[in-house]
């Protein structure tokens, strides 16, 4: 098996704090951490290319960085790309992590890299890669080399990675689904029995919070405002011409309504089946207030209201699309002068 | 933004900072049972609140 | 409270002149059913089929799977559905084991719509497939409109059910295991110190709104109705069926609730006692969600006296937010929780298929589901109302844990969990 391994200034053994801007540097064979890997590995084994990059230059320079990295793995005819171990060093994970991102997604050899549980890149990449938790500690540098090994070797030779906790990488937030001996009644009354004792007990899930999303300010003065309705229940028009699909939808449609006072059951229907759709079918303005917008832009409560609606189902959407469906109509509404926008969601 | 919504924990939990009760998961904005001139009304105050909720600063921010 | 099971065990199934048990065979007359059935006007017609435990065979699409069940002069069955509104769970219930009544919906799209696998990789996880199915496919006459027309197919279900289990009638003392099921002495002194644990448990969501005419407690729709103290000998002795909302639920697993079948269980053992249920909902309207939340909190802590509460949810992501506002509730005033979620999401990311955030809400039960699906194999023999589905059925295709009785049974029979990897 043919390796390529990047390490750090530090591991790299060029040096600490002081050489963390270290320009990609290539040197032929295992370095430091690297021949330990290769023993743990196993005479297969051979790191052909260490490439070793200063913790600034990476975090200053990361398109160059993984651009570098790509050439050299690519041209070097690797089967694995082994990054770290990282530790705790907060700069070496985050490079650590996205070079692994980067040369699986482009090059589709395995990758494999180990992190503390705090490190910065682990939170950023735990989905896309096998995290090894490697804890804080240097000194179990054979223990993380050896458990990112077993993975390496399980990826390589295409076989199922079991659970985080058997298999060592930290949790990459994937449900996995498995038949057990129990039933779901025995787990729950065993479960608020331990709990209601003060026992301990396992919960199957915990949900882990979600970042903050900070509060714009107050609009100013609404008299003024260009106010826009985004909707997530489903409303398009009759046809369904941009063709929003009812459950998981990948796009968001924007719909006129510069000329109407208000929204007419026949013109519409709704793309959604979460929710029983005939209130809203009898009148589209129960999901998207159109005539009583209308009215408070008459009587001068807001300035003007935007001359579409936007719509898209959010019905069983996973969190990466729906960020990414906000973030195109919040760009969109913006360049168009929006100033507020009312989000009415099912 | 505000957000209208009749699932208030779910808004909140994923961030939603303006976040305004609806009239009800299938007619969010809405009464069937209302006459329609009163569920205008409605509709009006709910979208009434949300605007006080976006000239004003958000909970706990 | 004290309801008496008598268990016949049922080894087969077959029609035959005469309605009887003998022995472990049921023995169904054909014609003496199809016409009590057809006593509804609703109904053109009606077909029924016999399926075996071990047949290569599918059936859909399922309205509800009920087990036949019948009182015969001890109380009423199915009251307010089937029998005068008299209260449920008290006296003997003839219980024919190993056997169910399983209605099809000839107008139920095939897309999405539960089947029944009997074997196979997929049967072997359908808690259905050892059970000997009357399969029951309905006519409905021409301009009967869908809600009259699932209002016959619950009577249709329900007599079905009756008419089976009458054959054991009077069987009592050939009865193959008896059970009572009785909360008595849930005050005594015995039990001073052991955790009081009751259950919450939603029978509606209403996220589809209910009928006019559906009938799910004691034949009420439940528009309208806050949480109410349910005894668990009503919930299993037929106060309760399934709303036409049917993700994850059947009648059966009502009879059979597993929740207060275990709750029971350790009562009996004398490791907790059962205190009680609560029947409750999940909402849509203005203010119910927390006004029911408040409402079950309220019971459990101050008519039960529950130190610990197990909470299930009905219909499908919405209903998450009623489950575990009213477990927060339950926490913030002194009762410990366990709650059971299932899988929403279409992405397998545990941040996408959670569906609510309290700290105190922490002891959690995932059935998953999303993950799980079997290429089912082409099957020899399938049953359904009309040739299209029938068709459709046969082939080999992909079949979602959600699509198969009972796999993410949201009663919770589930045998599937979701690890986060």
């Amino acid at each position: 098996m043919r390796i390529v391994h990047y390490l750090n200034q530090f591991f790299g053994g060029k040096g600490g704090e002081e050489t963390a801007d270290l320009a990609p540097h290539l040197q032929e064979g295992a370095v430091g951490p690297g021949k330990l890997l290769e023993q743990v590995m196993g005479e297969d084994a051979h790191i052909v290319r260490s490439l070793i990059v200063g913790d600034n230059y990476a975090a200053e320079n990361l398109a160059a960085t993984t651009e570098w990295v790509l050439d050299e793995v690519r041209t070097s005819g690797a089967d694995l790309f082994v990054a770290g171990p990282c530790f705790e060093a907060g700069r070496y994970g985050v490079a650590a992590g996205a070079l692994c991102a980067a040369v699986q997604a482009e090059l589709g050899i395995p990758v494999v890299t180990g992190m503390a549980l705090e490190n910065p890149g682990v939170d950023l990449y735990r989905q896309e890669l096998y995290i090894v938790d490697s804890g804080s500690s240097v000194s179990a540098m054979r223990e993380v080399l050896t458990t990112m090994a077993g993975i390496a070797v399980k990826l390589s030779r295409h076989l199922e990675i079991g659970a985080p906790q058997a298999e060592g990488y930290l949790p990459r937030g994937i449900l996995h689904d498995a038949f057990v001996e129990q039933t779901a009644a025995e787990r729950l009354v065993a479960m608020v029995v331990a709990k209601t004792r003060g026992h301990a007990y396992e919960s199957e899930f915990t949900s882990a919070t979600l970042p903050d999303v900070p509060a714009p300010a107050p609009v100013a003065d609404l008299s003024k405002a260009r106010v826009a309705i985004v909707t997530d229940g489903g409303l398009v028009p009759k046809g369904n011409p941009d063709n929003i699909s009812p459950y998981a939808a990948t796009n968001w449609g924007a719909y006129d309504i510069s000329d109407l006072d208000d929204l007419e059951g026949d013109h519409y229907e709704v793309s959604h089946r979460g929710y029983d759709t005939r209130y809203v079918e009898q009148d589209p303005d129960r999901l998207v207030p159109v005539d009583a917008l209308r009215d408070l832009e008459k009587s001068g409560v807001l300035g003007k209201l935007h001359g579409e609606f936007i719509s898209t189902s959010g019905l069983v959407n996973p969190l990466a699309n729906s960020r990414r469906l906000g973030r195109e109509i919040a760009e969109k509404l913006k360049a168009e002068g929006v100033t507020a926008v009312i989000l009415t969601s099912t | 933004m505000a957000q209208v919504t009749s699932v208030m924990p779910v808004a909140k939990m994923v961030g939603s900072n303006r976040v305004i009760q609806g009239c009800g998961i299938v007619h969010v904005l809405g009464d069937p049972d209302l006459p329609p001139a009163e569920e205008k009304a409605l509709r009006q105050e709910v979208l009434l609140r949300a605007f006080a909720a976006l000239e004003n600063e958000a909970e706990g921010s | 409270m004290q309801l008496t099971l008598a268990y016949h065990a049922i080894s087969d199934m077959q029609f035959n002149a005469a309605t009887r048990l003998e022995g472990t065979t049921l023995y169904i007359d054909q014609a003496a059913l199809h016409h009590y059935l057809l006593e509804d006007r609703r109904l053109a017609g009606v077909e029924t089929d016999i399926v075996h435990p071990g047949e290569a065979c599918r059936f859909g699409v399922v309205f509800d799977i009920l087990e036949p069940r019948a009182k015969a002069g001890s109380g009423p069955d199915f009251p307010g559905i089937l029998g005068p509104m008299e209260a449920a769970g008290q006296g003997l219930t003839h219980v024919l084991q190993g056997a169910a009544v399983t209605v099809l919906d000839a107008a139920a799209p095939l897309s999405g719509g539960k089947v029944v696998e009997m074997s196979g990789e997929a049967g072997e996880a359908c808690p259905y497939s050892p059970l000997h199915h009357l399969v029951v496919m309905p006519q409905v006459a021409p301009g009967v409109e869908r809600h009259a027309a699932l209002n016959a197919l619950r009577l249709v279900s329900v007599k079905a059910s009756v008419f089976l289990a009458r054959a054991a009638v009077g069987k009592a003392e050939t009865a193959t295991a008896t059970e009572v099921l009785d909360l008595a002495g849930a005050a005594g002194a015995a039990r001073e110190g052991l955790p009081r644990i009751a259950y919450i448990g939603q029978i509606h969501s209403r996220q589809r709104v209910a009928e006019v005419d559906e009938q799910i407690l004691y034949g009420a729709n439940t528009v309208g109705m806050v949480p109410v103290l349910l005894h668990p000998n009503e919930w299993m002795d037929g106060a309760l069926v399934t709303s036409y909302m049917t993700r994850g639920v059947e009648t059966f697993f009502y009879q059979n609730h597993p929740v207060l079948t275990e709750l029971y269980r350790w009562h009996r053992e004398g490791k907790i006692t059962f205190v009680g249920a609560i029947a409750t909902m999940a909402g849509s309207d203005n203010e119910d969600r927390p006004r029911n939340a408040m409402l079950a909190t309220q019971q459990a802590k101050w008519a039960l006296g529950a130190d610990g509460v197990v909470l299930t949810k009905y219909g499908g992501g919405a209903p998450h937010a009623d489950m575990a506002l009213t477990a927060k509730m339950c926490e913030e005033e002194g009762m410990r929780t366990s709650v059971q979620v299932e899988d929403m999401s279409r992405d397998r990311r545990a941040e996408s298929s959670m569906l609510f955030h309290y700290d105190e809400v922490d002891a959690i039960v995932h059935v998953g589901g999303q993950g799980t699906s079997w290429t089912v194999p082409a099957v020899e023999r399938t049953v359904a109302p009309t040739p299209e589905v029938a068709a459709a059925l046969r082939a080999s295709q992909q079949l979602e844990a959600a699509r198969i009785c009972g796999v993410t049974s949201q009663q919770g029979a589930a045998r599937v969990r979701s690890f986060v990897y």
